[in-house]
């Protein structure tokens, strides 16, 4: 089972920075002003006092109104699991890990031939993700391009809601399919107040940077946050592209854009749990792309995640990536930098941790157990290392006295299971254990773990007679049902 | 009677040292043969420590605790086998080579062997061959082992083994090597019997020459 950890050690900035960057994002929203494509945005931030031009579309919203939404939105969100035990509670420096994408290609496991997604990863997936120890989410990561475009919200969902009790997220394709994916999670649940009550599903919607609340993402933060269920708001400017090159400039962008998402989402429900959010990272300027796995999409992530802690807002962010197109050194160095300053940023749900590669394109089996060990580093770094008279063990020490050993000491069968990350995939073996195991590297050894946990893991099953009025009102989901 | 056993099993496997010695009491109370309490409680025990090792669900320093829960009932056991020997799936003879005084590996092999139910004689470092020797001799294993952290040192197993041919003993026992330097070519080329790359492996390697 997942167990959150504080994070929080790194800081980037000082108290003056802090501020420096709060004023550059007040200034931002109030005189640049965000442009705001979708009419029912405009009509609710005209009624509620904000500067609107109707013509250029340009909202101005007021430091007043965004204090206010700051103050109105909870500074704890519980992302609920299907099973209690899984629920995420979201707060000040508690971190979690789990994936995102969305990509539409995996690498065939059986194969290893890059090929389009289908509904069958949004299920296996969603199984490996409920064995996974380290990964505490299920943001629905894969695009099933099996299934027409009408239907495909609704696969996602149901897919993922019958595959892992974990917490469930995903952006949404159409209206009619978010409001599939709300229907199916509240015949789960028993009732749109069950869902309410414990909503076992949230929705991302985002901001286009610079500044820009796009119409059709906007409307679906709307029909959430009227619906009272999570959402994330977050943004994506490109250092250098779609926000200025400097870190500083793109954090404050980055954070003048969710928190204009955030004032939405307050305005129509006040209370509407939110949480802010980054995706950002940079513009590589050799190949003029997007990139997933660089450092400094990290830093920015790092700095927004302070920034977050300071207006006591949780905070959905990304990191643990790489661009690489196999699984090879760079996969694993990328996503472990990233991973381990994510962790220690405090940021509380950092997504896209788990199995991608090449700038967020492609999914891998493989890459999700091999980040799962990763994470499992991560987790124990953060966890840190505990003083306490027992710890201390002056006493152990004593009794074993100098040229002692203490490897049959009771105080190391104690605690070293606590002590010590165990990993599942790092070999440590000698070289000649290692030959006569068959001389597998790191992917080999994944693969292997990925394979056992497909062949026997099953998710605690939703009520079948559920299950069996789920698909026959929705005849649009595809694919089998695992016994 | 029977009713024990199982009892005993799963506490000598949780490591439950105290609950060992009082079932293995009352037990004895109750009359039960202690051989059998040996062989059909603390043994099997043992056999699932063994297989949990090497399935990696169990560590090292878990192993040990269960191999110190058995040892506490069998303190109890042992004074009633009246001259009857302990049942042991063999003895092993343990040393580190002259001029190295590195220990821990090789006490490790022997918790480890000792947990698997071996008797295990531990000569110590610094071991010369003649005391090498003398132990093939006077205590009759089945197994000698020898273990070397150092370069320099580990020629010194050569030696050992060079001797037991001379004085003509070298085929009562089969010998076996280990340590950081020690590969499976240099153990073949020394003339050894076996050689293993880590503690827990040593287990399954006296097994395996023994059944031989």
């Amino acid at each position: 089972m997942y167990s959150a950890l504080e994070g929080g050690q790194l800081r980037l900035f000082n108290d003056s920075e802090v501020n420096a960057i709060h004023s550059g994002v007040v200034r931002l929203l109030e005189e640049v002003g965000m442009k705001v494509k979708s009419r029912q945005a405009l009509e609710i931030f005209e009624r509620s006092g904000a500067v609107v031009d109707p013509v250029s579309e340009i909202v101005k919203i007021p430091q007043t109104m965004l204090a206010k939404a700051i103050k109105t939105a909870p500074s704890k969100v519980i992302i609920h699991g299907r099973e209690e035990k899984n629920d995420a509670v979201l707060e000040k420096s508690r971190v979690h890990f789990g994936t995102g994408g969305t990509v539409m290609y995996a690498l065939d496991f059986k194969s290893g031939e890059r090929r389009t997604t289908n509904t069958q990863d949004v299920r296996d997936l969603a199984r490996l993700v409920d064995a996974l120890e380290n990964i505490a989410f299920y943001v629905i990561h894969t695009y099933p391009a099996d299934v027409a475009e009408k239907d495909v919200d609704v696969n996602r969902f149901y897919w993922a809601l019958t595959n892992t009790t974990k917490p469930i997220m995903g952006g949404m394709y159409t209206m009619q399919g978010l409001r599939e994916a709300i229907k199916i999670s509240e015949m789960v649940a028993g009732g749109a107040d069950k869902l309410r009550e414990r909503p076992f599903v949230s929705f991302i919607t985002l901001m286009v940077s610079p500044l820009v609340m796009d119409w059709h993402y906007t409307d679906f933060l709307i029909e959430v946050a009227k619906k009272g269920l999570p959402l994330a708001v977050p943004s994506e400017p490109l250092a250098g592209a779609t926000s200025p090159v400097t870190l500083a400039a793109t954090i404050t962008t980055n954070l003048a854009e969710t928190l204009a998402g955030l004032t939405l989402t307050q305005l129509v429900n006040p209370g509407t749990p939110t949480l802010i959010g980054t995706t950002s990272s940079i513009m590589d300027m050799k190949t003029g792309t997007y990139v997933a796995g660089a450092i400094e999409s990290s830093l920015i992530n790092a700095g927004i995640a302070q920034m977050a802690q300071h207006y006591d807002l949780p905070l959905y962010a990304t990191g643990g990536q790489s661009d690489s197109k196999v699984h090879d050194a760079q996969a694993g160095y990328e996503s472990a930098a990233q991973a381990m300053t994510l962790g220690l940023s405090g940021a509380n749900w950092i997504h896209d941790a788990a199995g991608l590669l090449e700038c967020c394109t492609t999914v891998s089996y493989e890459k999700t157990v091999i980040d799962n060990e990763i994470l499992g580093n991560v987790l124990r770094v953060l966890r840190g290392v505990e003083v306490t008279e027992d710890t201390l063990a002056i006493e152990v020490i004593r009794k074993e006295g100098p040229a002692g050993n203490f490897l049959a000491n009771p105080h190391t069968a104690e605690h070293f299971r606590s002590e010590f990350f165990i990993p599942k995939i790092s070999d440590r073996w000698n070289r000649i254990t290692w030959k006569e195991n068959g001389s597998l590297d790191a992917h080999a050894r994944a693969h292997m773990m990925a394979e056992k946990i497909l062949e026997i893991h099953r998710a605690t099953p939703i009520d079948p007679k559920t299950r069996n009025e789920i698909r026959r009102m929705f005849p649009g989901i595809r694919g089998e049902d695992l016994e | 009677m029977g009713k024990y056993f199982e009892e005993i099993s799963q506490n000598v496997i949780t490591a439950k040292q105290d609950k060992v010695k009082e079932l293995t009491q009352q037990a004895i109370d109750d009359g039960v043969d202690p051989v059998e309490i040996i062989n059909s409680g603390f043994i099997p025990g043992m056999n699932v420590v063994g297989i949990r090792f090497k399935a990696g669900d169990m560590f090292v320093p878990e192993v040990l605790m269960s191999a110190r829960a058995m040892a506490a009932g069998m303190d109890l056991v042992k004074p009633l086998l009246l001259g009857r020997e302990v049942p042991s799936r063999g003895k092993v003879v343990l040393g580190t080579v002259k001029g190295d005084l590195h220990d821990i590996g090789k006490n490790l092999v022997g918790m480890m062997l000792e947990s698997a139910g071996y008797t295990v004689i531990n000569l110590g470092v610094d071991v010369p061959a003649t005391k090498f020797l003398q132990a093939v001799k006077d205590s009759k294993p089945d197994i000698l082992g020898m273990s070397a952290l150092l370069t320099t040192t580990m020629l010194g197993m050569k030696d050992v083994i060079e001797l037991l041919k001379e004085e003509g003993v070298r085929e009562q026992v089969k010998v076996i090597i280990g340590g950081a330097p020690i590969s499976k070519e240099f153990a073949d080329k020394i003339g050894a019997d076996g050689y293993a790359p880590d503690a827990g492996s040593t287990t399954e390697l006296c097994h395996n020459l023994i059944a031989r």
